[in-house]
């Protein structure tokens, strides 16, 4: 009697002074929710494969998705606290904020690489018609951008310097949101624009725009995009950073896997392109949608690993061109230590 | 006979009659408005220079400071300046010269007023941002699309208060104008465009502000230059300092805007008051 | 110049307004025309100036307007109807741009009117700055600067307080002693109407017919010595009216 209650007694406290060791993963685990910013674009498909496959789940976490128009407001929303990870290229705003101590870069997505569909250069017919036949015809033509000190920004003055122009021999135009670059770059009211693949052999169909050249030939190893979070996760939670890179790289070998080296068959590719249009082309039938989210799809980082002289070689840039901040390092854009760098 | 005098006893328990009409009156404390903004800078400031307001909230007073300091040393304050008041002027002052003319033509003709006002009525709401995309494609990413952004942002609302204005104007008066003969002409001229002013001039006030609004719109479109690229720019690349710089640089056009209007009412019309 | 009305009807949306009306005003002539409200007086009013159609009959005119006449027919309004972006001088050019008179001969002229009424020190007033009486003087001024060969009066002195309307019949019967004009003048006012009207018309309720006309062989300018008849005959004018007028009141203002 007396054993078996001690046993009990034991057996109880055993179970009671376990609990904090095993039981706090899970109790946290069901609190924790993440939101995660995306765009409806290919390239957030990860994040997309991740939350629809239960990833996010197997890390403990509960996943909400927040949609965005464009990348400035989803990097101002982490800052603000409102999600917790996203996913966009570098930028002026971006390094800003890292600079105000809001957020950290803390891995990579999207990069050009050798051999794998990456962004193009696109002239249109009429530029083109007039001479604008490669790259290096570009000085003197117009260029459109999003935002000055955005990517476009970049790849436009990274082709100057390659092609041996000074960038002010370009016409930068900003036109703030990509619609507006596609109707103008059609219309012919600009000369140039450059774009990821899937956009722009969409574009390149039609007969208003032609293709003059590769990203990959002007910027080698671009980091297009970079996974980043708030500061106070990246800082003080590095448990819940760890986490989400885990699942958001069982996401990216997903859709690396269907789209990219396209060795998965044909039902994963059917059904990663399921999940992907629930928010991608959503607005057309899947049959619609399907070729334009398979096709050009550019290779997302294995493991969200950062290629940091990418980085360092943007962050210059910005700085260079007075688009963000002079006193920021790059140990204040970046928390190493949760990916590989490269 | 007449008593010019009067006397009269106050009882012991007379009393005042209570006031009751104190309140609800204007009265001018000139000191107010300066000491308000005084104060709201002073605790923004130590705000700022505490890290109680956080940078990322709103910038220091001194990142504004020094943002007019880079304008003003490097020259960018007239580049962008000029070129935003080129846009707006021309913008304004031609869609509320078009808006006064369309305007009177519905005031003073009902075919005019069948077939236009409900056209103007269904296009006055349209938030003429969200044509941008086919601005670009009608008047180009040039000064076109940014003058005429401006341009039909203005002319609505100057159509409707003139021809608001025109049906104010007292039917007495063109009805005198009639009775003593005078040409058609001349009862458009000296009876219903004098009477339609106030609400035109008045008209004014709103399509201005209306048009500093769409500045920034119009300046999304293919501006290198310009308060409204300024401002888009500093967003895009969250300097708040030179955010601030651009908006209280768009609030004093807007003041000195409002300001010249109402030089303009005092001087135009000064038969009123 | 004289005018005719020859047998003027006339219809608002169906109902009757005005029926069966022929009068004559003769040169030099005030005619007041009287009745309860609602009767179509004011209407009777704007068909003489051809500010509006009858439905039937017609107005005449007949022999030529005096010379220098710019508008032979004239109104002056109840409400004044000056424009307050003008001053006094201005309302008053205002009706003598369109005959290509400006400049010397405009002041002339302006100078002339103001004078005869009493208004010369009040030239470059706004008409804000002014009391009713001004407001409706300076309107007789600008009637007066066209040379008019009938005045059309439509209630000219109902917007003004009653001592203020005492001094204005005194100036009218001044200016009219002077220089004698043809005048249709319509009131409420049984009192305004018997010391300015040479004959008075009296209107019955709607549909307007003219019930009876009073002639006044009195001279204007004699009658403030002879108030005691006028009184009479206005009280007369009254018992013929008083049913009327009462029943006129009652009536919804749109039936």
């Amino acid at each position: 009697m007396t054993m078996t209650n001690r046993r009990a007694l034991l057996a109880g406290l055993g179970a009671a002074t376990a609990a904090p060791f095993v039981l706090p993963r899970r109790a946290l685990a069901a609190s924790d929710t993440i939101r995660v910013g995306i765009l409806s674009l290919t390239s957030h498909a990860p994040a997309l494969i991740a939350a629809a496959k239960g990833y996010f789940k197997e890390q403990g976490f509960e996943v909400k998705l927040v949609m965005f128009q464009a990348a400035q407001p989803m990097a101002v929303a982490i800052a603000s606290g409102d999600i917790d990870f996203g996913m966009t290229a570098i930028s002026g705003g971006l390094v800003s904020l890292a600079q105000k101590g809001a957020i950290r870069i803390i891995g990579g997505a999207l990069q050009e690489h050798e051999g794998i569909e990456g962004q193009k250069i696109l002239a249109s017919k009429k530029a083109h018609d007039a001479g604008l036949k490669t790259p290096a015809d570009l000085k003197g033509h117009s260029f459109g951008l999003t935002t000055a000190g955005s990517s476009f920004n970049y790849m436009a003055d990274m082709i100057a310097k390659k092609s041996g122009f000074p960038a002010s021999d370009m016409r930068l135009v900003p036109l703030q949101k990509v619609p507006a670059i596609i109707a103008s770059l059609k219309s012919g009211q600009i000369d140039a624009w450059s774009i990821v693949p899937n956009i722009a052999d969409a574009l390149t169909k039609g007969p208003e725009v032609v293709e003059i050249g590769k990203i990959s030939d002007y910027i080698p190893d671009y980091q297009v995009t970079t996974v980043f979070t708030s500061a106070r996760i990246a800082d003080t939670k590095p448990e819940i950073a760890k986490r989400y890179i885990a699942a958001l790289s069982k996401g990216i070998d997903d859709y690396n896997n269907a789209l990219v080296y396209k060795k998965a068959d044909q039902a994963e590719v059917d059904a990663i392109t399921k999940i992907i249009h629930q928010y991608v082309y959503s607005d057309q039938p899947l049959e619609k949608a399907a070729p334009r989210i398979q096709h050009g799809a550019m290779l997302c980082n294995p493991g969200a690993a950062l290629t940091m002289s990418s980085v360092k070689s943007q962050l210059e840039w910005l700085q260079g061109a007075n688009m963000a901040p002079k006193d920021v390092t790059l140990d204040q854009l970046v928390k190493t230590g949760y990916v590989k760098t490269l | 006979m007449r008593d010019t005098k009067t006397e009269i006893r106050i009882p012991a328990d007379a009393k005042p009659v209570p006031f009751r009409g104190g309140g609800f009156r204007q009265r001018r404390h000139p000191l107010l408005a300066p000491l308000v903004l005084a104060a709201l800078l002073a605790i923004w400031w130590a705000g700022s220079a505490t890290g109680v307001i956080s940078p990322i909230a709103m910038p220091a007073p001194k990142d504004v400071i020094d943002a007019f300091r880079d304008l003003w040393t490097t020259g960018a304050l007239w580049t962008n300046l000029s070129v935003s008041l080129y846009r707006l002027l021309v913008g304004w002052i031609l869609g509320s010269l078009l808006g006064i003319a369309v305007g009177l033509m519905i005031g003073l003709f009902s075919q005019a007023r069948a077939s236009a006002l409900p056209i103007v009525s269904a296009l006055f709401p349209v938030p003429k941002i969200a044509l941008l995309p086919l601005f670009i494609i009608w008047f180009g990413i040039g000064e076109g699309s940014k003058v005429a952004t401006i341009l039909f942002g203005t002319f609505f609302p100057t159509v409707i208060s003139t021809y608001a204005g025109v049906d104010a104007v007292d039917r007495g008066l063109i009805r005198m104008g009639q009775s003593f003969g005078l040409r058609w002409s001349s009862i458009v001229r000296k009876i219903i465009l004098p009477g339609a002013l106030p609400a035109i001039l008045s008209g004014f006030r709103i399509s201005f502000s209306i048009a500093i609004v769409l500045l920034v719109a119009a300046e999304m479109i293919g501006a290198q230059h310009g308060i409204g690229a300024y401002i888009l720019m500093a967003g895009s690349l969250f300097n708040l300092g030179q955010l601030f710089a651009g908006v209280i640089l768009l609030s004093a056009i807007g003041l000195f805007g409002s300001w010249l209007i109402g030089l303009a009412e005092r001087r135009m019309l000064d038969w009123r008051q | 110049m004289r005018i005719l009305l020859d047998k003027i009807s006339h219809a608002y949306d169906g109902t009757q307004v005005l029926q069966d009306i022929s009068l004559d005003l003769g040169k030099g002539e005030i005619v007041s025309i009287i009745g309860p409200s609602g009767c179509g007086k004011s209407t009777l009013l704007r068909m003489i100036g051809g500010l509006e159609r009858p439905t039937s009959g017609q107005v005449l005119v007949t022999g030529a307007a005096p010379q220098g006449c710019l508008n032979p027919l004239t109104y002056i309004f109840q409400d004044f109807a000056l424009l307050p972006w003008r001053t006094v001088a201005g309302n008053i050019s205002l009706v003598l741009e369109d005959h290509g008179i400006r400049g010397a001969r405009a002041r002339e002229v302006i100078d002339d009117v103001l004078a005869r009424t009493k208004l010369s020190d009040f030239r470059k007033a706004w008409p804000r700055q002014l009391s009713g009486g001004m407001k409706q003087r300076v309107a007789i001024a600008r009637a007066l600067a066209v040379r008019p060969a009938v005045m059309l009066m439509d209630e000219p002195l109902s917007a003004l307080d009653s001592q203020t309307r005492e001094l204005l019949m005194d100036d009218l019967v001044e200016l009219w002693t002077r220089t004698p004009f043809s005048a249709a003048y319509v009131t409420h006012n049984l009192a305004e109407a018997v010391r300015l009207g040479h004959r008075i018309v009296v209107l019955s309720r709607r549909p307007g017919r003219i019930r009876e006309v009073v002639t006044i062989d009195m001279p204007l300018a004699d009658r403030p010595a002879h108030m005691a008849e006028l009184e009479k005959i206005q009280r007369d004018l009254w018992d013929m009216m008083r049913d009327e007028a009462a029943a006129a009141d009652r009536e919804l203002a749109d039936a």
